[in-house]
């Protein structure tokens, strides 16, 4: 049976369906639920398309940094003024997803809803200390990024609510930041290990966000002692070893990805370090 | 099935269409629209790229029904003597052809946003798009041109 796909016209609505209806998805750009689809491997009784909800693709600029609707293309964070302003990690994060007519369609709120622990952004979005705002007949709650990502392919999105907003706070001035991406199929295909960094400007703590390299995106934060950017590089790869869990697959055996994940480490280190001076 | 409006290369069609239809079978199978192909069916390779508001789309992934009133252009609308199409023509940037209408839809899009790319923003923009002939050297070569005469005119 195919599901329904129903078109509401306001977050009451849409929140109204996700509380009604059976075995509910949101369908936000459709490009990661469609190739489920085709693929035979999405299970969702009804549809709920965000298409036609008004004000949920808007990014507005706050005293803390973006609010950002749910809708948004990730090619609009890649490319729009006030996110390289802002928050230059996360469009640089953004423009690395897929390609970019996939960017046109794909949206912000989908694509961290989809949880894969290969996905681009949430390596960002971990560094950065987002917040993922949830609507539900119930309320409004707010979520770490941090807490938001609990198993594979699972989050924190619970049966009846629908992320309205991404709150992603601007790194302090002077801080500097880097995302490196490792593919070992084609440039456009998942990586086989990602890692965002920023370097604290006062050198005392090192955010690194991990993709591909265990079942769930994955946040480490080091300390930093001022010793330089080599004592950076041993902290950071110390620190993010024991976190590596790949999972193998035709991208690379794990032991190949734990390698490749230390070595991601060490570029984003490198290259964010050398931005901060 | 629910109707929905659609402007192709300038003309409206109203058309009855189911749920999960996708954006590609409408344009083939009820308006005739050949030049947007299926390659990879899952938006890796562009065959299928269409621009709806002259943003590109992979139309193998967009089902019709989310597209109602929207302004659809196909390289089968784009006029003869379009610069990015007589570019890609004189460049011989093309071998069998099945993606070229992607390729220059897409390279449209480029120009829109950035009349004068660099050969990395052209390969960036277009590294969505798989051509199997390998053409690549000769489409990038298409697009400088195309940029070129666009400034120009």
């Amino acid at each position: 049976m195919k599901p329904p796909l129903h078109q509401p016209t306001s977050v009451a609505e849409a929140c109204e369906l996700l509380d009604t209806l059976e075995e509910t998805m949101v369908y936000g750009g459709g490009t990661a639920i469609q190739i489920l689809i085709k693929q035979g491997v999405l299970f969702a009784g009804n549809l709920v398309d965000l298409s036609r909800v008004p004000g949920l693709a808007e990014i507005e600029e706050t005293a803390e940094g973006l609010r950002v609707g749910p809708m948004t293309t990730l090619r609009r964070m890649e490319t729009s003024e006030v996110v390289r302003r802002r928050v230059p990690l996360a469009a640089q994060t953004y423009g690395h997803v897929a390609n970019p007519r996939v960017r046109n369609t794909a949206s912000v709120g989908g694509n961290i809803a989809h949880g894969d622990y290969r996905l681009d952004p949430p390596t960002a979005l971990l560094v950065l200390g987002a917040r993922v705002e949830l609507t539900s007949v119930r309320g409004t709650r707010a979520v770490p990024i941090r807490d938001f990502f609990v198993d594979f392919q699972v989050t924190a999105v619970e049966p009846g609510e629908l992320i309205t907003a991404l709150h992603i706070p601007a790194a302090p001035a002077g801080n500097s930041s880097t995302f490196v991406k490792m593919s070992s199929l084609g440039e456009n295909d998942w990586p086989a290990a990602s890692v965002a960094a920023q370097v604290d400007v006062e050198r005392r703590t090192l955010r690194l966000g991990l993709g591909a390299l265990a079942h769930v995106p994955r946040y480490v934060e080091v300390p930093l002692d001022g010793r330089g950017v080599d004592a950076a590089v041993a902290a950071a790869t110390a620190a993010v070893e024991p976190e590596l869990d790949p999972i193998p697959d035709v991208r690379g055996s794990a032991d190949y990805k734990r390698k490749l994940g230390l070595v991601a480490t060490e570029d984003a280190v490198r290259r964010a370090w050398e931005e901060a001076r | 099935m629910k109707l929905i409006q659609l402007t192709v290369n300038g003309r409206r069609y109203d058309l009855p269409v189911d749920d999960d239809e996708l954006l590609l079978d409408v344009l083939r199978d009820k308006i005739g629209a050949y030049s947007v192909r299926e390659g990879c069916g899952v938006g890796a390779c562009g065959a299928c790229t269409v621009l709806v508001g002259g943003i590109s789309v992979s139309s193998c992934l967009a089902r019709a029904v989310r597209y109602d009133g929207a302004e659809l252009t196909t390289a089968d609308g784009l006029p003869e003597d379009d610069a990015v199409v007589t570019a890609f023509v004189e460049s011989r940037a093309m071998q069998c052809g099945y993606c070229i209408p992607g390729f220059v839809l897409m390279a449209h899009e480029l120009l829109a946003e950035n009349p004068q790319p660099d050969r990395e923003q052209i390969v960036a923009h277009l590294e969505g798009n798989i051509c199997r002939c390998g053409t690549y050297q000769e489409i990038c070569r298409a697009v400088e041109v195309a940029a070129e005469r666009r400034e120009r005119a």
